[in-house]
């Protein structure tokens, strides 16, 4: 059993403290993103997890051991880097086995384990080969096949698919999510990228500015983001944030164009400053989209730009002095400068408190359905 | 103890060696040295060596026109070698760059000077200059050019040149080397771009090309400059310092007075001065260095 | 830069010819020279190709002549500058790589203005330091003696040392040490076992260079050392020389026999050199 447990985690650089006393609970077997934009201090979790940074403050727990005091060899991890950091000077067997060899493994065992790995992982072809000869996604494989012989606790990447193009990283994400499956293992995985986080993670971690922002599963983190970051970080396109303010006689939110969203929401005052937020799949031209009747908002907007993209066309479009976008998913041809008809999903009402820039209450009509 | 055991004072640690060797070679007997410049200290009378007399050897020095001679050749020696090596090695790198069979028995055949030791090349000259049996004017004669021997390293002037021209000849290769390497690192699509805009060979060689060699040419600079003082090897075989003194360098002129005259503290007031010297010529290159490393975008 | 008209071709190789030539014969001169009689040498009109080669020079300087009563003791000072140059470069390159290490891969306080001062170190005219170092030496009874000599070798090679090795260190990926420490590595394993492999090339290269640094000294030698017991190769040179005369051929003998073992290193790793000059200068 290899969970990890942080315990109010810090890390300073003299003054600069870049990461505050984060907490985190990983259970056993779990697949966690770490995921944030860069400097956020997710790298640096990861490398105090690791053992390759010093932790300035708070506890790290693997399995039933604090590791704090303990260097990386004494924490049964492994760990894939973002540049592979193959070794230049040994062929891709000796890459795997190197772990093995260090530990003392007997020769027929090490041999045993890295034919296993390579199977897994389709190197067979590659074992001769140095890392110079190999291509990206090759490279990528071997590091992860020396991450999998040694027969971890814990796996930790680190961005481990920045450096490969679009396409190949969307087969390594299958091939790394599939791996998981077959080696059910802890795993601590950072990126910037949250298309990554989505798909690979069992729970997503939210980071910015060395604070943890959100914990929550891919569902509940792109549902029910708990402040304006998170909901601007997750989704792609991204989702619509809108300045209004609150307006208690008809429980609506006014923005600055007159537009009334209607909110239903409680925990609110009159007048008070918030921020509506709404993905771009919660609005839609009439006819594109079945919102329920009773929640629908119409109004009607000249498109400026037209994004078609297959099976779907992302449209720009004013509202309330800013740009913000929708999701049209019929086929349809739609032209800059063509006024439609939109239909804005009331279900799918994110609000935000302006100042401080948390969620208030569940999504729009929730208290609604509870009455109901 | 608890800080010696710590992470923190490993790279510490690691640095002490070369730390303490170099204060006991270097730093340590530059305080001597520097003590001694301000006494009257003669090797055959050691007790000198503590009576303090101030500025007394420095005063001397500026008043001493043996010294500023030799003060003022050096600085010309070093100014002109420096600038005709960086000229001649450009030009021997970009045209060794134009050829592309057999560069690298080229690089190779560019790496000899290198290794001869100073002492080597001021010997190899005073033979070849020597004016009954060197080789020099043995081919201008059997070339009909001459009928009387030049006195290459007799006559004051050709003194000069000729040291001058072996310390060339000794250093040419070490801009040559660097800059070649440079031009071979130098990336494709600038030149390329230039060129689409209309550049010209010689407007892409200004825009381009040079402002990339650069850092490289610092480089070579800061090493050299790090290393002019071992002309001191050279004159010392071929002249001497002679004829009469004239072609005398602060360095030999330095080993006369504290060796031969055994006035070491007015040798090592000399000493301080040179020392200096040299400082100011590295300091200068190596901020060229990492300023022109800066503009390119380069890592520290 | 393509160049497509072809006496342009021929204009280059002239030029390169030409240049090639003026650094290769003056050498050849000498190590020609080496192999000449006295006669030869001194004869006029000039004799161009050596007509009778003789090792007769070389036995000269050895003192392996049947007329001669006593020859140099060349052997003694080949000897003397082998011990000093090798020795010295071993422990240079000792300790010049722990302090590159040091500046490749830690942060620490004073860093910049350390790595500064160690450069600085190295600007020193050697003749300018041979004036204390004399006072000094003399004074610990190090004088005339091959450890002293070492001694300054080392202060004068560990710099240039650091510069190289901290330029070949910072080539390597950090990421390497770090994937070997979770690998299972200790943090010595993980340097002797990843770190040092890959920088044993530039390595190679500092050692050559230190040890060429160390074999061509003079100016410093010339002065710490006084007697066979010492005396190195280039100092061993101007015995030749007396106030008047020069032996011309006993002396390119034996520059023959300095510029062999330099020769012969320097080729060995040429490819290394130019590397490492620019890898440790430029990135």
């Amino acid at each position: 059993m290899a969970q990890v447990k942080l315990r109010k985690i810090s890390k300073r650089y003299g003054n600069l403290e870049t990461v505050h006393g984060i907490d985190l609970d990983i259970a056993h077997n779990e697949f966690v993103v770490l995921v944030g934009p860069s400097g956020c201090g997710k790298s640096t979790t990861l490398r105090m997890i690791a053992g390759l940074e010093e932790i300035s403050g708070g506890e790290i727990v693997i399995g039933d051991r604090v590791v704090n005091a303990l260097p990386p060899r004494e924490r049964n991890i492994s760990m894939v880097f973002q540049n592979y950091a193959l070794y230049p000077h040994m062929t891709v067997r000796e890459n795997l086995g190197f772990g093995l060899k260090i530990a003392g493994e007997a020769p027929s065992e090490i041999e045993r384990r890295v034919a296993e790995a390579s199977a897994i992982l389709g190197l067979d072809p590659f074992l001769d080969r140095l890392p110079a000869q190999l291509s990206g996604g090759q490279r990528q494989r071997v590091a992860m096949g020396r991450a999998i012989v040694r027969n971890p606790d814990v796996f930790l990447f680190d961005e481990p698919l920045s450096n490969l193009d679009a396409k190949l990283r969307g087969q390594m994400r299958v091939e790394i999510k599939k791996l998981h499956q077959r080696v059910k293992t802890t795993v601590v995985y950072v990126t910037h990228d949250q298309i990554e986080a989505m798909t690979l993670a069992d729970r997503i971690v939210i980071m910015r500015d060395g604070r943890i922002e959100q914990v929550g599963t891919p569902q509940e983190v792109f549902e029910a983001p708990d402040n304006l970051f998170v909901a601007g970080f997750i989704g792609s396109p991204p989702m619509n944030q809108i300045d209004a303010t609150y307006r208690a006689s008809d429980g609506a939110a006014v923005l600055q164009d007159g537009l009334a969203i209607p909110l239903h929401r409680s925990g609110l005052v009159d007048g008070q400053p918030i921020v509506v937020g709404f993905r771009p799949d919660a609005l839609a031209p009439k006819g594109h989209a079945l919102f329920a009747d009773n929640r629908r908002l119409s109004f009607d907007r000249t498109v400026t730009l037209a994004e078609p993209l297959g099976t779907e066309t992302i449209l720009f479009l004013p509202l309330s002095g800013k740009e913000i976008q929708a999701r049209m998913l019929n086929p349809r041809v739609v032209a800059p400068g063509e006024t439609l008809a939109f239909e804005l999903d009331l279900g799918s009402v994110h609000v935000f408190d302006k100042a401080s820039g948390k969620r208030i209450g569940g999504r729009s009509w929730q208290g609604l359905h509870a009455s109901n | 103890m608890s800080f010696l055991r710590s992470p923190r004072a490993v790279p510490y640690l690691l640095l002490m060696p070369a730390i303490v060797v170099i204060l006991a070679v270097i730093a340590v007997p530059l305080a001597v040295s520097l003590w001694s410049s301000f006494t009257p200290y003669q090797l055959t009378r050691p007790v000198t060596l503590f009576t303090f007399v101030g500025l007394r050897n420095y005063s001397r020095l500026l008043e001493n026109t043996d010294f500023w001679w030799a003060f003022g050749r050096t600085i010309l020696f070093i100014t002109v070698t420096l600038n005709l090596e960086l000229v001649l090695g450009l030009g021997l790198a970009l045209l060794v760059n134009q050829i592309t069979m057999g560069q690298r028995a080229l690089r190779t055949i560019m790496m000899f000077p290198m290794m001869f030791s100073p002492i080597l090349v001021g010997f190899q000259f005073k033979y070849i200059l020597n004016d009954a049996v060197g080789l020099l004017n043995n081919a201008l004669f059997d070339l009909g050019l001459i009928t009387q021997p030049i006195p290459w390293l007799v006559e004051g002037t050709l003194a000069n040149l000729s040291i001058m021209a072996a310390e060339i000849w000794m250093s040419t290769s070490v801009f040559a080397i660097l800059l070649l390497s440079g031009l071979l690192a130098l990336p494709k699509e600038p030149i390329e771009a230039a060129k689409v805009d209309g550049c010209n060979a010689v407007q892409t060689f200004r825009h381009i090309t040079l402002p990339f060699l650069m850092p490289f040419i610092f480089i070579a600079m800061t090493i050299r400059s790090l290393d002019v003082a071992r002309a001191y090897d050279m004159v010392r075989i071929m002249t001497n310092g002679g004829p009469a003194g004239r072609t005398e360098l602060l360095w030999t002129l330095m080993a006369r007075v504290g060796y031969q005259n055994s006035q070491m503290g007015m040798a090592n007031a000399m000493g301080y001065v040179s020392i200096l010297l040299s400082l100011v010529f590295t300091l200068y290159f190596y901020r060229k260095l990492v300023a022109a490393r800066r503009y390119m975008g380069g890592v520290e | 830069m393509t160049i497509e008209r072809p006496w342009q071709r021929w204009l280059i190789r002239a030029g390169v010819f030409f240049a090639m030539a003026l650094l290769c014969v003056p050498g050849l001169w000498v190590v020609l020279t080496a192999f000449r009689p006295n006669i030869e040498i001194l004869a006029r009109p000039p004799v161009w190709l050596p007509q009778n080669p003789t090792f007769d020079n070389f036995r000269g300087i050895f003192g392996l002549l049947p007329d001669q009563q006593q020859g140099l003791p060349v052997a003694r000072y080949f000897l003397n500058s082998l011990v000093i140059s090798l020795t010295s470069t071993f422990v240079a390159i000792v300790i010049g790589m722990m302090g590159g290490y040091a500046f490749a891969r830690y942060r620490f306080k004073a860093k910049g203005a350390l790595f500064v001062s160690f450069m600085l170190s190295r600007t020193v005219p050697g003749i300018a330091l041979s004036l204390p170092l004399f006072i000094v030496w003399s004074r610990l009874g190090i004088l005339d003696t091959s450890f002293g000599l070492i001694l300054v070798y080392l202060a004068i090679n560990i710099p240039f040392t650091i510069w190289l090795t901290d330029g070949f260190f910072r080539q390597i990926p950090v990421d390497l040490a770090e994937a070997a420490q979770i690998d299972g590595c200790t943090r010595w394993q993980a340097f002797w076992k990843v770190e040092f492999p890959l920088a044993r090339s530039g390595l190679a290269s500092a050692a050559i260079f230190a040890f060429l640094t160390s074999w061509n000294e003079y100016a410093l030698a010339s002065q710490l050392t006084r007697t066979t017991v010492s005396k190195t190769m280039p100092v061993g040179l101007m015995d030749f020389t007396a106030q008047f005369t020069v032996d011309w051929a006993g002396m390119s003998a034996m520059a023959v026999l300095i510029i062999i073992p330099a020769l012969l290193l320097t080729f060995l790793v040429q490819k290394h050199l130019i590397a490492g000059l620019t890898f440790g200068g430029v990135k």
